[in-house]
């Protein structure tokens, strides 16, 4: 009794022992950063001057803002317009590579250039390639499109540029899924008369479930944080407000370039509260799904 | 590459040629989209400055000029040194954050405690705290503490683990045979010993995707080392890069220089570690 | 796949754990000087001992100029040393504000006229009446107005900006040899009524792709080969010198920030012209190519494809570097009150956080007399805002046979303030995306910028 008791005591203290460094530094630079972000969201603070005590006024005039609600329209947009997009590719590019053809290991290192490079750069070549005048993409299609100054073609181009960094990663993480799909149960529907769609839709993917929540999660996270691209390629515009003008740009922008960090941050605190709202929504959906547990 | 035994007759061998055939025009249609702006920014790279204004961004460099390679050296932009901090940066965040991560996985992993769950959730809740928020904060933090544009504070923020890591690490050790550890724990090995020789081991594909991971965020690290360090002394990459623009000249030219020499190193390690990435990611069900 | 690390690679890892640790107690940095004074600190006050003065500016080559005048000060002044600070202007504004908060701020910084009044405001800067105890006549007049708040100075000016065109002769003179002397006199008119110039002279210098003037029938303005000028959302090259050579004004000065654009007729004259000229008579390029691209106009000029390029004197490197074809300078085009420029200067301010105030007072003089100034226009980088140290200026450029004198005159002529604001962007942020579709011509010019001016003035309480 006193032994099972000794020994999970000594377990426990294991247990915090090796949690002990990640919890130093996520609670130094994570949690302690949060909080002070969270005591900000109730000042009135512009950097040079000390905080003044505002109470809740600035989370009254952001939630009373409606170009903070078109911003977090256009985010919503973004994010419906890219996650299925670069999910869907990811998914095709890594069957795709997974097939093993001669030439894929090359495919494999092109794929993955686009994310292992610096995002704000990329968004400046993005810019000259869309270039009304002396732009690549007009170039070829012979005719003067302003891409990136259309209301309805800007939004569209910006996540183009995001599909293209990221379907790479996505792909990744497919290509793992996908190895570690057993043959075995493909090949027994094979032998059952099921085709290759029917073995891919019945079989592979309801396999592929914790991959897909895995990247769906992460990359919904990230695309409501997406500020390098925006900021490189239309810095939010065209038009007021702005037709890309998404959450994590008006976040910056409050911050850094109008000095109202007491808004800034309780915008953000918003947009955290959204996003763990958002992700424990798909924890439970995808919970309900997962059937198969592949690692286990 | 071995042929499915089971794939049934009526796909036959010209199908297969055509599917193959198709497969490599999407693979191609694709790799030249992922190209060709690579190409035109290394392309500006090749381009004097005279050049690169007074002809259209998409003329060829002629004559090619390595004029902004010698310049990114030269007396004013001494890239040596942000390229001797950025390795330094890299290395140590690399190494501690994994060793962390991998201690902190293992324990989620595979040992049972009160109020492990909870932490383990509060951790994947941090991944959804926007990198904006906590910019401010953490510089007042540093800056009290007199870290400001020090070594320290390029790369404590990060040094601790990363729940990102954590939890990809904790999805492959749950994957680690039972039998495997409990036979090193029979040969009387404690935790870290287990963890050394048994669980790393086993798991050295998620090892070689996380460094990749890794290093690729932090060596393209921008608004941290940008507000926490100033002047030349900790100039990372990213910093130096965007530090090669004036207010009136957007030395476009060496922009790309810099852009190229900064990817080079990032496909080498990609290069190096990609055969152990495909079999390293796995995602199981969450508990 | 589950067999044990090798030997060599678990020594490999060892070394590079190893390594690691070592960087961290002894990470280094090759550009670290050996003195390791922190650029951007405070620096250390010295009793007797030698003092270092720290100055944060963001121009790379204003910097190898104020190198050679610190040698010179250092001279002067065994007993101090002056560290400069670049900190480039992509990221001048975003970090000087932190900086400056948290008093991790160099005793000496450089500012522009839309940010300096809240640092005077806080409390952070020290005026130069109370510091030097005088203003120096000597010191360009805009300059001295645009710094002058609550009735004191709030920095040493160092630089003026002055507007003019640049003009591409050799396209002017395929056109027709007669209209360059017509540049230097270019007028325009409300509504291009009698008395205009500019516009038939803009006309005649368009070109299109089928080799069609302006001036022709059958001008195709969506496809244009050679454009006649660079009318654009640029603040400080074209609409403030339109604004102010019309008699408009943006703000309402007298000490007031309030935004009147929308609201003076001659003000929203001038956007209505500058407006027509791209999107009614296609003599400038479209502003999807220009309101998100600073460089275009530029590229357009240098490439050749541009005849006249109103710009100032920050751009005269560039064009003097990058131009293969014979151009000259001229003054603005000249509205109803004359050839305006923009009030644009530079000046040093000095943080009320130093240590080191006598050593900083002495900087100040130095900076602020001709002797100090001066190497600004000997490298010229810029031109320099003590007018008595301009001729160095004009006698570089004279030795590499380029004609100043229109720049001169602009900085001494007749001017509009450049924008004055409390810091932060809320009112240009505001203001901003209406005007850029106001250019784009999908709002229209008098009901948007009454629009922007009501969002500008809510975002600064007005």
């Amino acid at each position: 009794m006193t032994n099972a008791r000794g020994r999970a005591l000594r377990r426990t203290a294991v247990g915090y022992g090796l949690l002990a460094p990640s919890m130093i530094g996520i609670g130094l630079f994570l949690i302690i950063p949060v909080l002070v972000a969270i005591a900000v969201s109730f000042d009135s603070w512009n950097i040079i001057s000390p905080p003044k005590w505002l109470g809740p006024q600035n989370y009254i005039s952001v939630l009373t803002d409606p170009d903070v609600w078109h911003s977090f329209l256009v985010t919503a947009q973004y994010t419906l317009l890219v996650i299925p997009t670069q999910t869907i590719l990811g998914l095709g590019l890594a069957v795709l590579l997974s097939k093993r053809l001669p030439g894929t290991p090359v495919f494999r290192v092109i794929f993955a250039l686009p994310w292992i490079c610096a995002p704000l750069t990329l968004g400046i070549v993005w810019k000259w390639v869309f270039a009304p005048t002396g732009g690549l993409l007009n170039a070829i299609i012979g005719t003067r499109v302003e891409w990136l100054t259309d209301f309805s073609l800007a939004l569209p181009a910006v996540s183009f540029v995001s599909v293209w960094t990221q379907t790479g990663y996505v792909a990744l993480f497919y290509l793992a899924g996908l190895s570690g799909v057993p043959k075995d149960i493909q090949d027994a529907a094979r032998v059952d008369g099921a085709g290759e769609v029917g073995v891919f839709w019945r079989i592979t993917m309801p396999l592929l479930r914790p991959t897909t929540f895995f990247v769906l999660a992460t990359s919904i996270i990230s695309s409501f944080q997406v500020f390098d691209t925006v900021y490189a390629m239309t810095g939010g515009g065209p038009g007021a407000p702005g037709r890309t003008d998404v959450i994590a740009h008006r976040i910056y922008s409050l911050a850094f370039e109008q000095l109202d960090l007491g808004k800034a941050s309780a915008l953000s605190v918003i947009l955290m509260i959204g996003l763990i709202v958002l992700t424990v929504l798909q924890q439970v959906y995808f919970r309900r799904r997962i059937t198969y547990d592949v690692a286990n | 590459m071995a042929t499915n035994p089971y794939r049934p007759l009526s796909r036959g061998p010209v199908r297969r040629i055509g599917s193959t055939v198709l497969i490599y025009a999407v693979l191609i249609f694709g790799a030249v989209i992922i190209l060709t702006p690579f190409l035109l920014s290394f392309m500006t790279g090749l381009k004097s400055p005279v050049q690169f204004s007074n002809t259209s961004s998409l003329s060829l460099p002629s004559p090619i000029t390595w004029a902004n390679f010698q310049e990114l050296f030269g007396p004013d932009h001494n890239f040596i040194s942000p390229i001797a901090v950025t390795v330094q940066m890299t290395v140590v965040i690399l190494v501690v954050q994994l060793s962390c991560s991998i201690l902190a996985a293992y324990a989620f992993a595979r040992l049972s405690f009160p109020g492990r769950d909870i932490i383990f959730w509060a951790y994947l809740a941090t991944m959804m705290i926007p990198a904006v928020t906590t910019i401010v904060p953490l510089y007042g933090m540093f800056t009290a503490a007199g870290l400001r544009n020090t070594f320290w504070a390029l790369v404590l923020p990060t040094l601790f683990g990363s729940p990102y890591a954590i939890f990809l690490l904790r999805e492959y050790f749950r994957g680690v045979p039972d039998d495997l550890e409990a036979a090193a724990r029979i040969d009387g090995c404690g935790t870290l010993r287990v963890l050394w020789y048994v669980v790393i081991p086993y798991s050295r594909p998620i090892i070689a995707t996380l460094t990749v991971i890794t290093v690729v965020s932090h060596w393209n690290n921008f608004l941290w080392p940008r507000v926490i360090t100033s002047g030349p002394d900790w100039a990372v990459l990213t910093v130096a890069t965007a530090d090669l623009q004036s207010q009136y000249n957007g030395n476009w030219t060496l922009v790309m220089a810099a852009t190229t020499l900064a990817l080079l190193p990032l496909i080498v390690i990609y290069l190096i570690f990609q055969r152990q990435i495909v079999n390293s990611i796995s995602i199981g069900g969450f508990k | 796949m589950s067999q044990p690390l090798s030997f060599n690679r678990r020594k490999a890892l060892g070394i590079l754990g190893a390594g690691s640790a070592g960087a961290l107690l002894a990470a280094c940095s090759p550009s670290q000087q050996a003195d390791q004074g922190n650029s951007g600190g405070n620096s250390t006050g010295g009793s007797g001992d030698k003092v270092t003065i720290s100055f944060r500016l963001w121009d790379d080559q204003v910097q190898k100029a104020y190198q050679k005048a610190f040698t010179e000060f250092t001279k002067q002044n065994p007993d101090i040393e002056v560290k400069t600070n670049l900190v480039p202007w992509a990221n001048y504004w975003t970090q000087l504000p932190v900086d400056v908060g948290s008093g991790a701020i160099d005793d000496l910084f450089w500012t522009n006229s839309s940010n300096f009044q809240q640092y005077a405001d806080a409390g952070k800067i020290s005026d130069v009446n109370s510091l030097l105890g005088s203003i120096d006549d000597a010191w360009v007049k805009p300059v001295v107005d645009q710094y002058t708040y609550k009735d004191k100075l709030w920095g040493i000016p160092q630089i003026a900006d002055a507007n003019g065109i640049f003009y591409n002769k050799s396209i002017i003179s395929d056109v027709d040899p007669k209209i360059i002397s017509r540049i230097g006199k270019l007028k325009w008119r409300p509504g291009a009524g009698s008395g205009d110039n500019l516009l038939s002279t803009l006309k005649m210098l368009t070109v299109d792709k089928n080799g069609k003037a302006a001036t022709d029938a059958g001008f195709d303005g969506k496809n244009i080969k050679t454009y006649g000028y660079n009318a654009a959302y640029d603040l400080q090259a074209i609409y403030f010198p339109f604004i102010g050579s019309n008699g408009g004004r943006w703000q309402q000065g007298n000490g007031s920030n309030k935004f009147v654009f929308g609201s003076d007729p001659k003000t929203v004259q001038a956007f209505e012209y500058i407006v027509d000229l791209i999107n009614k008579y296609h003599v400038a390029p479209s502003a999807a190519d220009t309101n998100d691209n600073g460089d275009f106009s530029l590229n357009q000029f240098l490439q050749g494809h541009m005849a006249i390029f109103q710009s100032g004197t920050y751009n005269l490197a560039n064009i003097s570097d990058g131009a293969k074809f014979d151009w000259a300078i001229a003054r603005n085009p000249a509205g109803t009150a004359g050839s305006f420029g923009v009030a644009s200067g530079v000046v040093v301010a000095a943080s009320a956080a130093t240590k080191n105030t006598d050593a900083v007072k002495k900087l100040l003089r130095f900076l602020g007399s001709a002797d100090g100034n001066k190497f600004i226009g000997e490298s010229g980088s810029a031109l320099p805002a003590v007018s008595t140290a301009q001729s160095s200026w004009v006698d570089f450029w004279k030795a590499k046979n380029i004609d100043v004198q229109a720049f001169v005159d602009a900085a001494n002529g007749d001017t509009i303030p450049a924008p004055l604001g409390t810091g932060g962007s809320a009112s240009s942020d505001a203001y901003d995306p209406i005007l850029k579709e106001i250019f784009l011509g999908r709002t229209p010019v008098k009901s948007g910028l009454a629009q922007a001016e009501a969002k500008a003035n809510a975002a600064i309480g007005h």
